[in-house]
């Protein structure tokens, strides 16, 4: 009885959506908004957490230190003002304790650049104290950052630099040509380096096009040298070493500075994205609550018009159950509809949306789809379809014959 | 009462209002509206009865209450052996479904459906099988004349094919009373007296009431009852009344 019931409401509801077709297709089009919004925030949301992941794994480091928040400083040299000073001596010091291996300060600034032919244009700096760590694929690292000399800035300056591919194309360079690097074009003009490699490392690290030169002569071709500043300083710890501990001594010794593990520092960095990402997350909220609309008004819509005849269902002894069993079909299709059609669009949209990221901040995959994304957006579907179901079934559970009818 | 009527009332009275408005129920007092009072009725199987009466009269009232798709404030409703006044909601729907057909003024039909599917859908509800459904929706439109008909969705139909459809969808339960309600209202006279026709052929086995303000449609049932502000005021023939 129940399964007979359940096919001729099935076949009442699928006649119902084949002949309100404009309906039908607005609601399957809410739903596969709704779904589509939901797939591609919850695919960036795992592709930026899984992207943060293994780029702080493949980073090799164990822990970040830091004097507080990067703070931008518009209109100074280098354009950032950063929170380490004395990071030679620092690293120096760090280095020296029993349970860490190596510890790099890292300098992140804006420079000035410039190549034959092109105009002077601003690219990100990332000053590292050697090129351990840094991936070249094509060329060779630079060789070193003899410039420091044990704190006298005396040493030669090598002039070699990694360019990333953006900033290659930017200057239209390659491999050994030579280009102009300074915080202010005057310094750029007096500093000449050569290009000996191409690095994606500094770019993906800053999302921006970037060079990678040897840590002290950025701050020389910056004029921070008196300051000796780094961004952050990086720690590896020793093999047999717990970093959890490690990090309690570290605060414990330098009360200045925060130190984070790898997971502190993505959260860390996510939550300074917390405006973008609550963003977002609001636009999704948005989108899934107007495909739901949609969707439920395309659906209560459809009831309305055949309230009468529903009316007069009922004044024949249909149940309000199958009237109800009808309804909840009729959104159950249209959320399955509407949620297959979300996640075949989701695809084409994650993969166009990785390339537009990757264009324009140089991160691959950042959008990343797969089953739990997938689930996310048959939830969203279900959701919807159920939600909208209810309601349209509310209504006919509770229409009361005479006084649709009226006659 | 008449215990042998395929359904009868007995001094039924409905009023409608009354109360107090507002949400808490303590704004002003609402009027009471007698609709019906006191109304008698008895319609046995094999009998077409008229119900008439001006705008207002309570004809409609009745029908629900005989249909017991209402219930009385005071007074009985007897509905094939069964009185309604104290079943629930859903024991009044299982009973309408055993027992009563309803043809209304504007059809009603699903525009979804095909004239073959509005008709079976009250046996869904029974749980009839489909291949039966469909026989005996088919069989009932091709009894009605619409046996090339039966795959038309109502919006391909003329009024009179509509309301025939309409007429099959309330004999396909094979129900003991068949209310129609101003069932030639929205037709043309020769269509109407052809619907007419059509009831008066399905009364042999059981009662047909009958709501109308057109004497000629009156005129073709056995007697008629008439009212006026909501009281009966005559039981008889159209020619005793006239």
């Amino acid at each position: 009885m129940t399964g007979r019931r359940l096919r001729a409401a099935a076949g009442l509801a699928a006649a119902q959506l084949r002949h309100e077709r404009t309906r039908t297709l607005l609601s399957v089009g809410g739903v596969a908004l709704a779904v589509l919004a939901a797939t591609l925030l919850a695919a960036t949301g795992i592709g930026v957490v899984e992207t943060g992941q293994q780029k702080f794994a493949a980073a090799d480091r164990d822990l970040w230190l830091t004097g507080g928040p990067v703070e931008f400083a518009p209109g100074s040299v280098g354009g950032v003002d950063s929170s380490v000073r004395g990071a030679h001596a620092l690293s120096t010091n760090l280095s020296a304790r029993e349970d860490v291996r190596t510890a790099a300060p890292l300098l992140f600034q804006s420079v000035y650049v410039r190549a034959n032919g092109t105009d002077y244009r601003t690219v990100a700096a990332f000053g590292v104290p050697s090129a351990a760590g840094v991936r070249v694929t094509e060329g060779r690292e630079f060789e070193g950052d003899p410039h420091y000399a044990g704190g006298t800035y005396d040493g030669p300056m090598t002039h070699e630099v990694l360019v990333d591919g953006r900033t290659a194309t930017l200057l239209n360079v390659s491999v050994g040509d030579r280009i102009r690097v300074g915080g202010t074009i005057a310094a750029a003009r007096d500093n000449e380096f050569v290009v000996v490699g191409v690095s994606p490392t500094g770019g993906r690290f800053l999302g921006a096009p970037t060079v990678t030169v040897p840590l002290s002569e950025l701050q020389e071709i910056t004029g921070t040298t008196a300051s000796d500043p780094a961004t952050l300083v990086t720690v590896t710890t020793t093999e047999d070493a717990d970093a959890a501990s490690v990090e309690r001594g570290l605060e414990r010794d330098y009360p200045a500075y925060d130190v984070r593990t790898n997971a502190e520092q993505l959260r860390a960095t996510a939550e300074r994205q917390a405006v973008v990402l609550a963003g977002g997350a609001s636009l999704v909220v948005l989108a899934v609550a107007a495909g739901a609309a949609l969707s439920l008004n395309a659906l209560l819509s459809m009831v309305a018009q055949g309230a009468e005849a529903y009316a007069a269902l009922k004044t024949l002894g249909t149940s309000s159950r199958t009237l109800a069993l009808v309804a909840l079909v009729q959104t159950l299709v249209v959320a399955l509809l509407g949620g297959a059609v979300g996640i075949a669009l989701a695809l084409p949209a994650a993969a166009a949306l990785n390339r537009a990221v990757a264009a324009v901040v140089g991160f691959s995959g950042v959008v990343q789809f797969g089953p739990r994304v997938v689930a996310v957006g048959a939830a969203v579907a279900l959701g919807t379809g159920l939600l909208s179901g209810l309601v349209a079934a509310t209504s006919l559970v509770r229409l009361e014959p005479l006084s649709v009818l009226g006659d | 009462m008449d215990a042998t009527a395929a359904v009868a009332c007995e001094g039924v009275t409905r009023e409608y209002g009354g109360g107090r408005a507002g949400p808490l129920g303590r704004g002003p007092s609402r009027p009471t509206v007698t609709a019906l009072a006191d109304v008698s009725f008895a319609a046995a199987r094999g009998e077409v009865v008229g119900v008439a009466g001006p705008s207002g009269s309570g004809k409609s009232t009745l029908l629900h209450l005989l249909a017991a798709l209402d219930t009385p404030t005071a007074g009985r409703v007897v509905l094939d052996g069964t009185e309604t006044t104290a079943l629930s909601s859903r024991e009044r729907a299982r009973l309408r479904l055993d027992a009563v057909g309803v043809v209304f003024q504007r059809f009603h039909l699903l525009s979804a459906l095909s004239a073959r599917a509005n008709v079976a859908v009250p046996l869904v509800e029974r749980g009839v099988p489909r291949p039966e459904r469909r026989e005996r929706a088919e069989s009932l439109l091709a009894d009605l004349g619409l046996g090339d008909r039966t795959a038309h969705v109502p919006g391909t139909l003329s009024g009179g094919e509509r309301q025939r459809v309409a007429i099959a969808r309330a004999l396909v339960t094979d129900p003991a009373v068949v209310v129609a309600d101003e069932p030639t209202g929205e037709l043309d006279t020769a269509t109407g007296e052809r619907v007419l026709d059509l009831l008066a052929e399905t009364a042999a086995d059981r009662a047909v009431v009958l709501a109308s303000h057109d004497e000629q449609a009156l005129a073709r049932t056995d007697r008629v009852v008439r009212l006026r502000d909501g009281r009966r005021v005559s039981d008889g023939t159209v020619d005793d009344d006239g």
